[in-house]
């Protein structure tokens, strides 16, 4: 044993290059597992924790306000809820600030701590007096809102003042970028910021244990029977928003997970090359080994530590990082949640990525490692290294008949001397080349998504008025600049869905709705009253069909909806409906559009115009430019595909340089012929150089289909988790040039890969080469 | 006459070890001549071929080849150099394993960039192996593979043929057969630097013959080239010393 | 000795006279070893006298008389071809005693003396190596194989100057 050990570390002394081969692919993979494995194992915890602590509801639900406050008191005990909380009076509020227009749902609430929802007050403290008022911190941060500030409420009967005095976090509800946000104000103060047409009650329940889906469902049921009809106007159980919370984390983690697999591949594809190319090259020592006394077991050994050696120090540096780069994103998620970050890690995962690394490693290396193991001293001492016969014949002819220069051709016919080797290489490149694909790709399609639910290159300006401004006012403003080229007027409602629990948000388009830039998946954009769209995931679970006709229902009044498309959109997880202003009846009262999608004409100055149209109504209307950026955690996404595509190409280059160097190293006495024979060190650098473009070329072509697959792929899980399905014009984000220019610059990256051995060829000192025999 | 090779006063000295090194070797070639360079191993018979092949530098001296000093060539004149103007033949043969026998000859023309059309097989004929120009190195015995490498040396018709122990990694035979090649070529006006350490092969065709020793050369003979009667070369004497 | 036993050898194959066995015997080894024809005869004469050849017939025209190989001297002959030569080695050459001399009166002269050597032995094998090729060409196999000793003798010497040249002739007589 300690023979083996003693020659594994000799070798591995004379073997550096090679040595940090391993080291570099092992650790990049093994990191980028890690992070993978971490985020994954520690994303669910911090809500389940940050749930327990605040006593987080398991179901909220909105009743109108109509229902008798009494009644509601008794319904805790009807579904069997351990703890409860309300009937809190709620309103929507709309309130100003430096010029913005913010909504919040406002509740009445006299004590953030209790048996349930205990609100963690993060800043300043609870509201005590009627004008003050409770923000969520992540609606603080993401409007800039700090306590003390001064806010206008201008939903309320008469325009009134508060004074925002704390902040704090809410278990029940999202973050500020993926939902709308609540606040609370003293019971006291709330009729006079309650408005009749926006009010409502809040129950919250919270059961022994945590119910199923099925189980919130089923006492969803219950009280809408023990009520009477159309008492609950919505519910909002904790596994949505559980979701919610997780759904970056989930699309992060699947591109991880997704991305490990290939880091892995593409190491077990170079450790694989650098052993066989070790046993080739070694084939005398291993006779001499072998003659000395080395069982077969250990000079497998010798060659598999030399490999497992390195790759356990890339293990043990490379683990640890990629822990330590898996918490800033853990850091985001536990802020989100209100809860203090606690470096959150397992030991036994890490050892576990330990084991199942090397274990990986072990066997990569020990299976070309036997063939050493296997083979006969003699032979061993007497066989030659380099490959010998006719590889390559047919690329020399066809490089021959393209009349390449005769180094070019060289290298080509070099390129797949050694076959195995060829195609591990081909397949680290390949894995590089499909993910730099895919990281291009993706944050386009989600850049596309972004323009389709924020209008970008559609419309410009955002107008939104208070109930106070008629519409008829609003639409006179605006059709009276001349900038204005368009105006589509939005009126959302909540439409019954048959088969649907919750009531559908629905969107009613008044205008030339259909060049607002919505995906259309299948079918076409409503051109007449009574037509619907609708995303996947309703349209799944209410179990209809582009085609179908349903009844919806809105204020109990029941109207005939026929399905004519399905709709790109991922607000409420794919619960919504798209349809034409005129659908709804004119006898419904008060369903008036209070949003304005506005379009310029092209080249017009978009914040000189918004600056014009705020002042004409400061109050009433809130104009706003439309906010087309990229919201955070796609951007945080974005940047860990770029970090992933960065090092799979590392590894990819790694493969390249790793093999160039053992076909380089085994035809070492050609070079020195060649050389010899008059060949230039620029033509041997142009040989070598070659042979590293073919293979580039073989894996760029092979790698292009298979990363636009994967990029499809990834596209349907994320749509997918979103209650969506992708639409095409989302998978068709390459252009053809890209998909030349890609595989090109793997041909670039390759020959770059390509330089250092092929200086070293090039550098061959024949006389010591040729006369070493 | 004119001088092809001029070596003045060549030092060579390798790290690690003597073997090989030159100590003051000055030496001059003329175009036609077929010349031995004679020595044991590790006399630096070796060293001085590659000398003059540009595949090496010396320490200090110069090396001057058809007129041009090699020392003030770079790596790529070097080859170019060698590509143009030196055949090569190795002890070993070196030829590329995966090309056929008459792949490997046009290697210097490829590389030249100026490939004759029928020269290689002209040549392959010329050195009696036409019928294997399609076989790889493998399939050839060791005098087919060292005819393929002559020819491959002679296909960019360099002024100078350099040649390594030719004949060491062969049978007698084959060895014989490989030299009297070498002889026709240069009846035929090609020069010759021969590195051997076998005297039977350095005086079989080489009317110069240089002995090297230790990095030194002891001796430059030029050999007569008459033709002489056996009974001036050998005699056996028996009755005569009877005891 | 070898004169007595290659005359033998000759009349094994055929009965022949002295003239012929002198030609036959100068053509057998080309020419490198001139014997008169008193030489030979006398060799008959002292095989005939001791039993081991014979003469056949009458004496012919001008005196001539046919020789063959009696019994005896079939066996004496397969005795010689079967004895390998093991005596003493038999240093024809000056330059041993040259050398040897040279060290004890001309110190100082050995090194031109080696390298003159090596010359003469160099032109000795080209000359030889010309020879071998000449036997070829004229299908003499026999000779070219008397010639190839020559050659590896001389090959030999001249491995003796070049170990003489580097260690010298150290020690004297003694």
């Amino acid at each position: 044993m300690t023979a083996i050990l003693v020659k594994a570390i000799a070798d591995l002394r004379r073997r550096r290059v090679q040595a940090a081969v391993i080291f570099l692919t092992v650790l990049l993979a093994i990191a980028t597992g890690t992070m993978a494995l971490t985020l994954m194992s520690q994303t669910r915890d911090p809500y389940q924790a940050a749930f327990q602590a605040q006593k987080g509801a398991h179901l909220q639900v909105a009743f109108h306000a109509t229902t008798d406050q009494h009644l509601l008191t008794t319904t805790p005990s009807i579904i069997g809820a351990s703890a409860s909380g309300g009937p809190y009076p709620a309103t929507t509020l709309e309130f100003k600030r430096a010029g913005q227009t913010f909504y919040v749902e406002t509740f009445g609430r006299d004590n953030p701590s209790g048996d349930i929802e205990v609100l963690n007050i993060t800043s300043g403290r609870w509201a005590r007096a009627n004008d003050e008022i409770v923000l969520t911190r992540s609606f603080s941060e993401l409007n800039k809102i700090s306590v003390g500030d001064q806010i206008k409420v201008v939903s309320a009967p008469t325009t009134t003042m508060l004074t925002v005095v704390g902040e704090v976090v809410d278990i029940d509800e999202g973050s500020a970028d993926l939902s709308s946000q609540h606040a609370w104000v003293t019971t006291a103060a709330m009729p006079a910021l309650t408005t009749p047409d926006l009010s409502y009650y809040l129950m919250i329940y919270r059961f022994p244990t945590d119910p199923t889906s099925s189980q919130l469902q089923g006492y969803v049921d219950r009280l809408r029977a023990s009520l009477p009809p159309g008492s609950i106007s919505g519910s909002v159980n904790y596994l949505l928003i559980r979701n919610v919370f997780n759904i970056t984390n989930q699309i992060l983690t699947s591109v991880l997970a997704a991305f490990s697999v290939f880091a892995l591949a593409a190491t077990v594809a170079t450790v694989a090359t650098l052993v066989t190319g070790i046993v080739i090259s070694a084939y005398r020592e291993i006779g001499i080994m072998k003659a000395v006394g080395f069982t077969p077991a250990g000079v497998v050994g010798v060659f598999a530590l030399q490999v497992i050696l390195p790759a356990l120090a890339a293990c043990l540096v490379g683990i640890p990082a990629g822990t330590l780069l898996s918490q800033p994103l853990l850091a985001n998620s536990s802020h989100a949640l209100g809860l203090a970050y606690v470096p959150s890690f397992s030991i036994p995962l890490d050892l576990l990525l330990l084991a199942g690394g090397l274990l990986v490693v072990s066997l990569a290396a020990t299976l070309p490692a036997l063939r050493a193991g296997l083979l006969k001293p003699i032979a061993a001492i007497t066989n030659a290294t380099a490959p010998r016969g006719t590889s390559g014949r047919r690329l020399r002819v066809l490089g021959a008949r393209l009349r390449l220069p005769r180094a070019v051709i060289l290298g080509i016919g070099d390129a797949f001397a050694r076959p195995l080797r060829a195609v591990l290489t081909l397949v680290t490149v390949l894995l590089g080349v499909a993910t730099v694909v895919v990281a291009v790709g993706l944050p386009r399609s989600f850049e596309l998504i972004n323009n389709s639910e924020t209008g970008a290159g559609h419309y410009q300006v955002v107008v939104n008025r208070t109930n106070a401004y008629p519409d008829a006012d609003v639409m006179r403003i605006l059709n009276a600049q001349p900038e204005t080229a368009s105006v589509v007027a939005l009126d959302g409602e909540n439409f019954t869905v048959p088969g649907i629990t919750d009531p559908v948000n629905s969107r009613l388009f008044r205008g030339d709705s259909s060049r607002l830039g919505y995906m259309v998946v299948t079918g076409r954009w409503f051109n007449a009253p009574g037509e619907v769209l609708a995303p996947a995931s309703l349209l799944h679970d209410a179990h209809l069909k582009v085609g179908d006709s349903f009844t919806g229902t809105i204020y109990g009044q029941a109207i005939q909806l026929r399905v004519v498309g399905e709709i790109y959109d991922i607000s409420n997880l794919g619960h919504s409906l798209f349809m034409d202003y005129a659908t709804l009846p004119a006898s419904i009262p008060n369903s008036i559009p209070g949003r304005y999608l506005v379009t310029l004409r092209p080249g017009s100055d978009v914040s000189a115009y918004v600056q014009r149209v705020a002042a004409l109504q400061p109050d009433l209307i809130d104009v706003h430019a439309s906010d087309t950026s990229i919201i955070g955690p796609v951007k945080i996404i974005d940047s860990v595909l770029l970090a992933i595509a960065v090092v799979l190409v590392l590894i990819g280059i790694g493969g390249v340089f790793n093999t160039l160097l053992l076909n380089t190293r085994e035809r070492l006495q050609d070079t020195a012929t060649l050389k010899a024979m008059g060949m230039s060190p620029r033509q041997v650098m142009v040989m070598v150089a070659a042979s590293a473009a073919l293979l580039a070329v073989v894996a760029g072509v092979l790698a292009m289909p298979i990363g636009i697959a994967l990029h499809r792929v990834l596209n349907d899980v994320i749509s997918a988790s979103a209650g969506n399905e992708t639409p095409p014009s989302v998978y068709g984000v390459f252009n053809p040039i890209e998909l030349v220019v890609i595989p090109l610059l793997g041909v670039a990256v390759a020959v770059l890969a390509a330089l250092i051995p092929g200086r070293w060829a090039a550098r061959t000192n024949v006389v010591e080469v040729l006369h070493s025999e | 006459m004119t001088e092809l090779v001029r070596l003045t006063d060549i030092t060579k000295v390798y790290q690690g070890g003597i073997t090989g090194a030159l100590n003051g070797v000055s030496l001059s070639v003329e175009e036609g001549e077929f010349t031995a360079i004679m020595g044991p191993s590790g006399s630096g018979k070796s060293t001085l071929l590659n000398l003059v092949a540009g595949l090496d530098r010396p320490s200090s001296g110069t090396v001057t080849v058809a007129g041009s000093d090699l020392g003030k060539m770079g790596e790529s004149a070097l080859a170019r150099f060698r590509r143009d103007r030196i055949g090569f033949v190795f002890q070993f043969f070196y030829l590329l394993p995966n090309l056929t026998a008459l792949e490997n000859v046009l290697i210097p023309a490829q590389l030249k960039g100026s490939v004759v059309p029928g020269r290689a097989e002209e040549l392959l004929d010329q050195l009696g192996i036409k019928e294997v120009a399609n076989r790889y190195p493998a399939r050839l015995s060791g005098g087919q593979q060292q005819r393929v490498a002559i020819a491959r040396a002679l296909i960019n018709k360099p002024m100078l043929l350099l040649a390594d122990e030719p004949t060491g990694a062969l049978d007698t035979n084959s060895g014989e057969q490989v030299m009297d090649l070498l002889a026709a070529l240069h009846r035929d006006g090609q020069t010759i630097l021969l590195v051997t350490h076998d005297a039977k092969l350095a005086t079989r065709h080489a009317a110069r013959v240089i002995s090297v020793m230790d990095g030194r050369i002891t001796d430059d003979a030029r050999l007569e080239t008459t033709e002489r009667e056996a009974t001036d070369v050998i005699r056996m004497r028996g009755e005569e010393t009877r005891r | 000795m070898s004169l007595k036993y290659g005359v033998m050898g000759l009349l094994k194959e055929e009965p022949l006279h002295g003239y012929e066995v002198k030609n036959r015997f100068e053509a057998m080894l080309g020419g490198t070893w001139e014997v008169n024809i008193g030489q030979i005869y006398t060799t008959l004469q002292r095989l005939e006298r001791d039993g081991l050849v014979r003469p056949v017939g009458e004496r012919g025209d001008r005196g001539k008389l046919l020789y063959e190989l009696s019994p005896e001297g079939q066996r004496a002959l397969d005795e010689w071809l079967a004895l390998p030569d093991s005596g003493p080695q038999q240093l024809h050459e000056d330059i041993y005693v040259k050398l040897l001399l040279a060290t004890r009166i001309a110190n100082g002269g050995l090194q031109p003396m080696l390298a003159r050597q090596k010359r003469a032995y160099l032109q000795r094998l080209r000359d030889l190596n010309r020879l071998e090729e000449r036997a070829r060409r004229d299908g003499r196999t026999d000779l070219a194989r008397l010639v190839r000793g020559a050659l590896l003798h001389t090959e030999a010497d001249i491995k003796w100057i070049d170990e003489l040249s580097e260690t010298g002739i150290s020690g004297g007589s003694e």
